[in-house]
Order: C-alpha cells, then structure tokens, then sequence
C-alpha cells in the first residue's frame, strides 16, 4: 500500500505570497456580488409587484420596494457593485418583464437608485449597529424619492402646456407628491426598510459571505475592496448626480419655450428632440466611464 | 367555504405569465422583428407624445400605440396592472385637483398627461414584452451597451421565474409553520403576519441565492465570460429584414399622419 | 501515452482557513485515462479538481504552493479561460451552470465568449455527440434533471476540451439516467480520447467504468492505481466511506474472493462457484424475515382493517402549461393510505408523484374528487389547519431551512401552535435524528445526510399523522444514505404513516411495504418491493432499475429475490455450505 503519512511541512515551492485576503476584490467577485444584487433585487421586486396596492383615499400606500434587500447587499459586501446591480435588477426583471419600463426616465431611476444605496452602504461602517441601519435605509428612501419627485414634479410642467396656468393643478400635483413623499418614508423607508433590516443584516452578518468566498466584514474596519476614493470615483459619481439631475432640469427647459412661444412648438420639435439625445448621451457616457472604470480596477490586479 | 385549485390570481399563474411574457412565447409581431429596430420603434413613440400638446394628436398616438400592443398579444396580466395603474392615477390626481378647485380644463389636462404617460408605457410595454431576452441583450450589445448589462438581462429572464418558485416555496414554508392567529381588525392582523412572512423569507433566499450565485460566476469564468470576445459573434447573427422596415415605415407615417390630424382639426 | 496532468507537492489554503485544504499533493495523470476521484467529505476531491482549470489559485484565491501543469502549462503562470479550453467543468448543482435561456444558446456560449467563428458547428458537434441535438431549441427550464446534466456537459464538450471533470454525476440524475450518463462519458473517453475525471461515491459505478481510482484523504491522496486493483482494497474503502458494491458484498458474503465489475459477471462467477438458494429461503421466510411486509412497529394485526389516514377518491389533478393549456397529471385515482403502511411512490419524471403529494396533504386541493386527509376534506379546511396533520419535506432541504439554526426552524411549528411540551419535544425529536450536537448551526451548513435528517426532525415537530417526503436521498454519498434509511425506519412509531417519492430502489428494497408506481396518468401497479423487483413490465413502466442484489438474485434464479444484502445471505448458500447449513438448522 502506498498510503505516506503527510508531512508536517509543505514541499512545494510557494507561489505569490503568503498573505491572507487582498485590500481588493477580484474581478469575479464583483461580477458575483452585482448578480446576487441583481438577482435577490429583482425577486424582491416582483414579489411587490404581485401584492395588492392598498389606497387610502388619493395617496397610495403601497410599498415602492423592499429597501432592505438592497440594503442588505451595500451593507454586508461591496456598496459599488451591489447598488449598481440592484437597480438593474429592478429594470431587467420587473420594468421590463411587467410592462413598467419607461425608457430614458429608467436611466434615470438607476442613477437615483445606485446614488442612494451607494451613500447608505458608505455610511454603515459598523453592520451590527442599529443605528447606522436605520439612518441608512431611511437615507435610501429620502434620496431616491426626492430626486424621482423632482423629475415627477417637472414631467407635469413638460407635458401640460402652461401648467402653472390650469386652476388647481400645481398644488394639487405638489400635495400629492408632498403627501407621497411622507407615506413612502413611512412604508417603504420605515416598515420595509429600518425595521426588517435591523434584524436581517445582523442574521446574515458572517453567514452569507464565507458562501461567496469572501472574508465577514469586520466592525469600523473599510469594507474588502470599497469603492477606490480616487479622483476619477469622485468625478464619476459627481457626473451621475448632475446627469440625474439633468433631466429634470431639461424637462424645465422645455417649460420655458412653452411658457414664451406656444405657437411655434412644432418648431422646437427637432431642437427639443436633441435634448433628449443629449440627455441619453450623457448617460451612456456615464455608463462607459463606469464600465472603464471596473475594467480598469479588475486590471489592476 | 371551499378550496379549489384557481387558474388565475394565483402563483402558479403569476409565475407562468412572467415565464409567457419573458419568453415572447405568445409570438406577436415584434417578436419577428430584428431587436435594434423594435428598439428603435419603441424610441420613436417614447419621443413623439412630447412634442405636441395637442389632444387629437395625442389620442391619435394612444390609439396606434394600443394597436401594437394588440399586434404584439401582450398578456392579460400586464395589461392588467398597466391599466389599473393609469385609471387610479388618474382618478386620485382628478379629486385632488378638484378638492383645490380645478374644473373642465383641469381634467382635460391631466388627460392630456395621463395619455401621454400611457402611450409611452404601452409601447414600451409591446417592445420589450414581444423581445427574446437573448435577441434583447444581442441588440443592446450591438447598441454598444456594456456586457454586464448585456448578460444581466439574459441571466435575469431565466432565473427570474426560477426565483420566484424558490420565493413562493419558501413562503408556502413559513405560512404552514408559523404561529397563526386572527384576522384582527380590517384584517390588520392578518396583514402585518403576511408581511412578516414575506420579511423573513429573505433570510432563507439571500443564503440559497448566494449559493447558486457561486456557481454561476463560476461556471461563466470558466466558459470566457469575462474574456468577452464574442461581441462581433453575437452582434453578426442580427440582420435588419422587410418586416422590420415597414413597420418603422408605417409607424413613422402614423405618427406623421397624427400630427397632421391636429393641423386638420385647427384648421376646421 | 503521456500524462497531461502532472502535480508536484501541491498545497492549498483558503483564506482565513486553519489548515491546508490540499497537502503536498504529488498525481500523475496519463492522456485518455478515465480517473474516478473518491474519499470522504472534506478530504479536497472537490478542490484538487479546482485546481485543473485554475479556478484554485486564479478564482479561489489563497496560499498556494507547488506546481500543476495541465498539458504542459503551468496554472500559475496561466488563466481560467485559457486553461478552459483544455479542461471542461461539470458542476454538482449544474443546474445553476445554465445561464442562457435555451439549450443551444447554452452550449454555444463557451465558443462565442472565446470568440470563436465556428461556434455553430462546435455546438452542433457537442449536442450530437451527447445525442441531445433534439432538445436545441427547448428552454433549459423544461429540462429534466437528466438533460440538463446533459446540456452542462455539452456546454463544455463545446470547447472540445482534452480532459472533462464532472462533479458527483449521478447525484440529481434518476438510476436509468446515470447509467446513461456513464455510458456517454464511455464514448467521449474511448472515441474521442478525451480524459474523463469523475468525483463519485458509489462503488458500483466507480467498478463498472473507470479505469483508475484516485483516493483522497485529508487533502492528499492515499494511493492512485488501476480500478481493479482499487476494487479489491474493499475494506479500506468502505472504511473510507465508500462501501463494496451489493455484488462485491455479496460474493464476500459467500466467502468468494472476487470483484464482479457489473451483474452478468457476478452471476457468472457465482454460478461457477455454485450458489444457489437455500431451501430455507421462501416467501413465508421472507415475510418474518428483517426485511419486509410485517414490522414489529405495527399496530394492529393482519386481519383487521388498519385506520385510514389519507384517502384519495376519483382524484384528477392538472396543472395550465405555458401555452395555457391544462396538462392532466392525474385522472380518476382512488387510493387508501393506511395506518402503518410506508410507500414509495415510484414513476418517471412527470408521473405525478410530486401532484400526489402535494394533494394528500392538502397544499393542494384537486381539481376532480376529493382528499380525505385524518377524515377531513381538503376542500373544506386550510392548509395551514392540514398542516396539523400532514407534513411534507420538500426535495431540497435549504427551501426547508427559514430559521438560523436547526433548533428554531424544528421548534417553529411546535411553539407557533402553542404546544405547552414544545421544548422538550424539539429536545427529543434532535436528539432521536441524532443532531442535538448542531442544534445551534444553521441548516446550510450541515453535510447533505445531516440536512435530510435535519428536515425530517422538523417533520416530525409537526407530529404528523402523514409524513411525505419528496427524494429524501437524492444526492447523498451511500454512507448518508443509509443513515437516512434507517432513520426513517425508526421513525414509524411516532407517525402513523409515510409516503415517500423516490428514484432511490434501495430506500424502495430497504425501507418500504408498499409500492404504488405512476405512470400515464394514473397507478400503474399497488404492490410490495418483491413483486415490483419481479416484474420486468413494472421495472420498465416506473422507469426505475432494481438494487444489484435484486438484479443478482433474480439473475441466478432466486425467488422471491433478495431485496438487501443481509436478506442475500439468508437466502443464497454455496453447493456444498448448504448442506452444513441445513445440518445445524
């Protein structure tokens, strides 16, 4: 028989180093993290869209998402990768499954969206403390919402011609989007953000990264391969506010020829239009900044 | 009272709609069609409703758009929620307005917006309902979009309705073994334990998702996903056929024919 | 031949990980070898073949020492997509290995990733060669277990790879479907020369088509030799957690030195030597005998009719497909399940085992006739109340597990229905599945036989009348496996009775009394484990193989056929032994 007791030390040659786990994340391990956030977002989201909206009189009660889900992923591992992925999820799965896609406005919520997780996932340093969960999720919702309600508020202004002209419209629309506003804050921020993520991040703290091959994150320390505080993160993410903004601001734009040259709409036609190439093309560039910019961190390696 | 086994409104239904819908399996004119034009199609309607506030205009708009979405058989299911939606929207924005004193002309205008929002939804919703996700993400990926948003939406039409099984058999779990109790008040009770069980859910999902996550990026390592030379491959399987230029054609000559509706109209 | 795979003192750590997962490993693998890689959980069969293509070091990273060439390339110095296209991995769960949509954009994927012109043809090429070209155009959601193994494999063949390592092939796949599977990778090995390398714990395939074994203990092999040879170190095996195939068992059990490969040679050197049955050996034997029909558990005598606990009457059942059609699974079935009785439900995929199940306890109600359950109607009760009554286990234990810890998932029902006892009771139910050690751990992170009899503990928390359980040993090494039996045949004392759905015959031989095989729509056959095992017409209809003693005893003539090993020495006696034996009775 050939059966050899193992020797105490290795034989072998050692290749790299010995070190334990890198500052960085590999590319792989992105990629793993954006389709976990990707996919657990988009469950959540279907799963929302198949409950019953309940209404009390004109404001909607309903839950807009399940903030603790992404919540979960930006506090737990990577916040870059898993706020990206999460608002891709949200459009892959159930915007554009559910018939729910509106095109270039989805550029916009992704922007919102990632913007919001991404600060939240950066403000936890500690994923045990209730505190920073609860500002968190709270921060999720009141980033996200008021950026969509100033794009809601201008979509009016756009689309009505001489809106602030109609008897009742602007307040009621304000009123509404005020009144929306809080409700959100309380259902989706509060009930389906703070209080279930309280008890979901701690549960799976320890349990769910040993399963994707990554080290638990420890308290107060950065998180294994944050997103590099360099020049170029600070200039991509300033250049995903302004183009989030931007098309709200455009919208008010268009506001303006209506207000001074409602006859000659038809002619801004071809001018307007462009805006709205314009608008897409900044989000594409934004898109590809952000591609490069992974492909340029997994390069590092 | 008595149980039976129900067709619709229930899980297994929502489950085969998403799969009906996902997989364009219920054919439809755009599902024949090259994807960077359906997009293409789908761009021309989300624009045009802007560019006019004209009411004939827009109702002529609508009414192409709805002609689609019945050339594309969208299902029941989403035409559903599309039309619950837009019809509540529209009712809650009219009372408030009313409630501030709006009249006639208010409503005229939140028609005019509602319109514009619904003409735009359904396009969108007859596009991208009809597209094969893989004919879908080859034509975004021709469109120069980055793979990972390329894969995600094949990887996330299959694994959706996979998803959604694991999430209902994971709730089924729960309903059967936890704590029961009243309905309580309005059936407030009852409410706040179904959302708990939809909460607690997440725990078993997050830890299984995560385990087969493994596998797939994986797996996509080791079959050159990340060394993504395959773009051209895919980008030359597309080809821009009849079908797809008289639809744009015929399309373009609507909306065009819309927009002299509205000169028509002002001129009479 | 010339080896393509050549370690040299390998050695492998996991981050953060207290000890070496892989220990000087030194293996040498010759081109065209078919290498079947086997020892226990944790002893590195999984990692050493992550090492072939790189995921170890280049994915998985860690302290990594020593070399591995693989066709000459060392792994360090190269990447997991060159080294893909010389070695091709087929996951364990391969059903999260589908990434595409339908089968031929699967199989295709390899190729257009790698930018490779001719992907249509390699793809073409792949699909033929595992004879599945007829399911190109299918959606890999309507695949069964079976294909869609076989799309994985496929998907790598693409690649024309020069070695493919799968992982635990059969562990998903039903009887039939991984003789199948063997038989295919045979091919690829003898046709097309590609080296096979195959993580497997059952001896009875590792005898039947390998040509070498390596075998690993604590991260290191112990030995590498031709399978023949490996065959015959049986007890060093089975003290590896692999024990002897039933045919090998049973030539020891006669005192004969050999290691049949597959049944005909068995019963050829059996009859050589001259087995035959001993007089003893009959069916009023076999029924007092440990294995069958009548247990000492059972209440009531054999005259009286036993309580019915569930009763199916002219159920039909269906379910709308895609298309939107009703798909009938079930048509106008009547069945009495019995205090005492333990079933297996038997039949092919799609046979409406599953339905059954579902709608004995009462998850679902039938579309036509009715489920009596403990006496009272499905329709006219809940499933939340039924749950009272009936529980199920579903196939995959992780769906089961919805609490951080064993503990609270088997104490979720006791607790939520108020029962005052519900402490003691978790404490004796863990304790009877013998998992009061990892009460505190969460159920994901047991070994595969510990996650079964983690469910069936939760099972019996519900104390249940009715206990159904969907594959309670589907993927489970045999040592697991028969721990689960054995589990269940201690457990017929707390619940009235059992319904099992399985593909495993061996649960069917060593655990049940009854037999109930679907097919076409409704019950085929209601027959004991004997009389299915008998009948060639049934065997064929159930889509289901008898365990190798089975097969071995009705090859030499045996009646009625030993349905386990221990039944095979009471009934079979060489010529000359036979008569001692009758002596001394």
């Amino acid at each position: 028989m050939s059966q050899t007791t193992v020797p105490e030390e290795r034989a072998g040659r050692l290749r790299g180093t010995a070190a334990g786990i890198r500052r960085d994340l590999s590319g792989s391990q992105k990629l793993m993290i954006f389709v976990l956030s990707m996919a657990l977002s988009g469950v959540a989201n279907t799963v929302i869209e198949v409950i019953p909206e309940v209404s009390i009189g004109p404001v909607d009660v309903s839950v807009s998402y399940f903030v603790f889900v992404p919540l979960t992923l930006v506090a737990l591992l990577n916040p870059f990768w898993a706020a990206l992925g999460a608002p891709v999820g949200e459009v892959i799965f159930v915007d554009l499954l559910m018939g729910d896609f509106s095109g270039l406005a989805e550029v916009e919520g992704i922007i919102q969206m990632f913007l919001a997780l991404f600060i939240a996932g950066s403000m936890i340093r500690n994923p045990r403390s209730k505190i920073q969960i609860a500002l968190a999720a709270v921060t999720v919702v009141v980033i996200d919402k008021a950026l969509s309600a100033i794009v809601d508020l201008s979509k009016v202004w756009i689309g009505v011609e001489d809106a602030e002209y109609v008897e009742g419209l602007p307040e009621s629309i304000l009123v509404l989007e005020g009144i929306g506003f809080a409700v959100d804050i309380l259902i989706t921020g509060v009930l389906f953000g703070v209080i279930p993520a309280i008890w979901l991040i701690p549960a799976l703290h320890g349990r769910i990264e040993p399963l994707l091959g990554m080290r638990p994150r420890v308290p107060g320390e950065p998180i294994q391969g944050s997103a590099p505080r360099t020049g170029l993160f600070v200039g991509v993410a300033l250049a995903l506010g302004i183009a989030s903004f931007f098309f709200a601001f455009l919208e008010a734009w268009d506001v303006a020829i209506g207000v001074f040259e409602p006859d000659f709409i038809d002619t801004y036609g071809s001018g307007f239009l462009w805006v709205g190439i314009g608008a897409a093309a900044i989000a594409f560039l934004v898109g590809v900044a952000l591609v490069k910019l992974s492909r340029n961190t997994s390069t590092e390696d | 009272m008595s149980r039976k086994t129900r067709d619709v409104l229930s899980v297994e239904w929502v489950k085969l709609e998403l799969i009906r819908t996902a997989y364009a399996t219920r054919g439809g004119l755009f599902a024949k069609m090259d994807p960077r034009m359906v997009i293409s199609w789908y761009l021309i309607l989300a624009v045009v409703p802007w560019l006019t506030h004209d009411l004939v205009t827009i109702i002529a708009l609508f009414a192409l758009t709805a002609v689609s979405a019945a050339l594309a058989r969208v299902g029941p299911l989403v035409l559903g929620l599309f039309l619950i939606g837009f019809v509540t929207d529209f009712g809650y924005a009219f009372g408030a307005a009313w409630v501030f004193g709006g009249d006639h002309e208010t409503a005229l205008a939140l028609v005019e917006i509602t319109l514009k929002l619904a003409t735009v939804s359904l396009a969108s919703i007859a596009a991208f309902v009809s597209l094969d996700p893989e004919e879908l993400s080859t034509g975004l990926l021709a469109w120069k979009a980055p793979e990972l948003l390329a894969f995600g939406v094949s990887y996330g039409y299959r694994m959706m309705p996979i998803l959604f099984e694991e999430f209902g058999t994971v709730f089924t779990g729960l309903r059967l073994r936890s704590p029961q109790g009243k309905k309580g008040f309005l059936g407030l009770r009852a409410l706040w334990r179904w959302g708990t069980w939809a909460v607690q859910a997440f725990y078993p999902i997050f830890l299984n998702t995560a385990k087969s996550v493994r596998t797939t990026v994986e797996s996509l390592e080791t079959r050159g996903f990340t060394a993504a030379q395959g773009r051209d491959l895919r980008i030359a399987q597309l080809s821009i056929g009849a079908l797809d230029v008289a639809v744009v054609a015929v399309t373009a000559v609507a909306v065009v024919g819309a927009f002299e509706l509205d000169a028509l109209f002002t001129i009479a | 031949m010339s080896p393509i795979i050549e370690i040299d003192r390998l050695s492998f750590r996991y981050p953060g990980a207290e000890r070496d997962s892989l220990r000087n490993v030194c293996l040498t693998i010759e081109e065209g070898d078919f290498v079947a890689v086997i020892g226990g959980n944790g002893s590195g069969k999984t990692t050493l073949c992550k090492t072939l293509n790189g995921l170890v070091p280049h994915y998985w990273e860690g302290e990594f020492a020593g070399e591995v060439r693989v066709d000459g390339v060392d792994t360090y110095d190269s990447t997991v997509a060159t080294l893909s296209s010389t070695v091709g991995y087929v996951y364990q769960d391969f059903q999260n290995q589908l990434v595409r949509p339908r089968v031929r954009d699967e199989v295709e994927f390899g190729p257009t990733n790698f930018g490779m012109a001719d992907y249509a043809e390699r793809a073409t090429e792949a699909m033929q060669m595992l004879g599945i070209s007829h399911l190109a155009d299918r959606f890999v959601w309507q695949l069964s277990g079976g294909q869609a193994h076989l799309t994985a494999l496929a998907s790598v063949l693409a690649m024309r790879p020069r070695i493919i390592v799968v992982d635990e092939p059969v562990a998903e796949v039903d009887p039939a479907g991984a003789h199948a599977l063997y038989e295919r990778l045979t091919e690829l090995n003898q046709i097309h020369g590609i080296t096979v390398i195959v993580i497997e714990h059952h001896a009875e395939f590792i005898a039947q088509y390998a040509k070498s074994v390596v075998l690993m203990d604590d991260g290191a092999p112990v030995w590498h030799l031709p399978a023949p040879q490996a065959a015959a170190r049986a007890a060093e095996l089975a003290s590896h957690g692999i024990p002897a195939p039933q045919i090998v068992a049973a030539c020891e059990g006669l005192e004969l030195a050999a290691a049949p490969r597959t049944v005909d040679e068995a019963a050829a050197v059996l009859r050589t030597a001259g087995a035959r049955q001993r007089p003893s050996w009959t069916a009023e034997a076999v029924a007092g005998s440990a294995g069958q029909a009548t247990r000492e558990g059972q209440p009531t005598t054999e005259g009286e009719e036993r309580r019915p606990v569930a009763v199916a009457s002219a159920v039909s059942h269906g379910y709308r497909s895609v298309a939107g059609d009703l798909m009938p699974v079930l048509t106008d079935v009547d069945l009495t399940i019995r205090a005492g009785d333990r079933v297996a439900l038997v039949g092919g995929n799609g046979a409406g085992k599953s339905t059954l199940m579902r709608l004995l306890c009462g998850l679902q109600v039938p579309r036509g006739g009715s489920v009596t359950l403990d006496g009272i109607d499905t329709k006219k009760s809940s499933a939340t109340k039924l749950a009272e009554h009936a529980a199920y286990l579903f196939q995959r234990p992780e769906q089961m597990f919805l609490k951080d810890s064993i503990r609270a998932d088997v104490r979720l029902f006791p607790a939520g229905r108020k029962r005052a006892d519900a402490d003691a009771l978790v404490d004796r139910v863990l304790d009877r599945v013998r998992l009061s050690d990892f009460a505190d751990r969460d159920g994901r992170t047991l070994s595969g036989g510990q996650q079964r009899r983690a469910t069936l503990a939760i099972g019996l928390a519900m104390t249940p009348s009715l206990l159904l359980a969907d594959e309670p040993t589907a993927s489970l090494d045999v040592a697991s496996r028969d721990s689960v039996i054995s589990m269940l045949d201690e457990l017929s004392g707390a619940i009235a009775a059992a319904v099992v759905a399985t593909h495993d015959m061996h649960l069917v031989a060593e655990w049940a009394t009854r037999v109930i095989v679907l097919g076409g729509g409704g019950v085929l056959a209601d027959v004991t484990p004997s009389e299915l095992f008998a009948s060639d017409a049934l065997l064929e209809g159930a889509h289901v193989v008898p365990p190798q003693i089975t097969a071995l005893g009705r090859a030499l003539g045996i009646d009625p056929a030993p349905l386990s090993v221990a039944q095979w020495r009471e009934a079979v006696a060489l010529a000359d032994a036979s008569e001692t034996v009758e002596v001394t009775a």
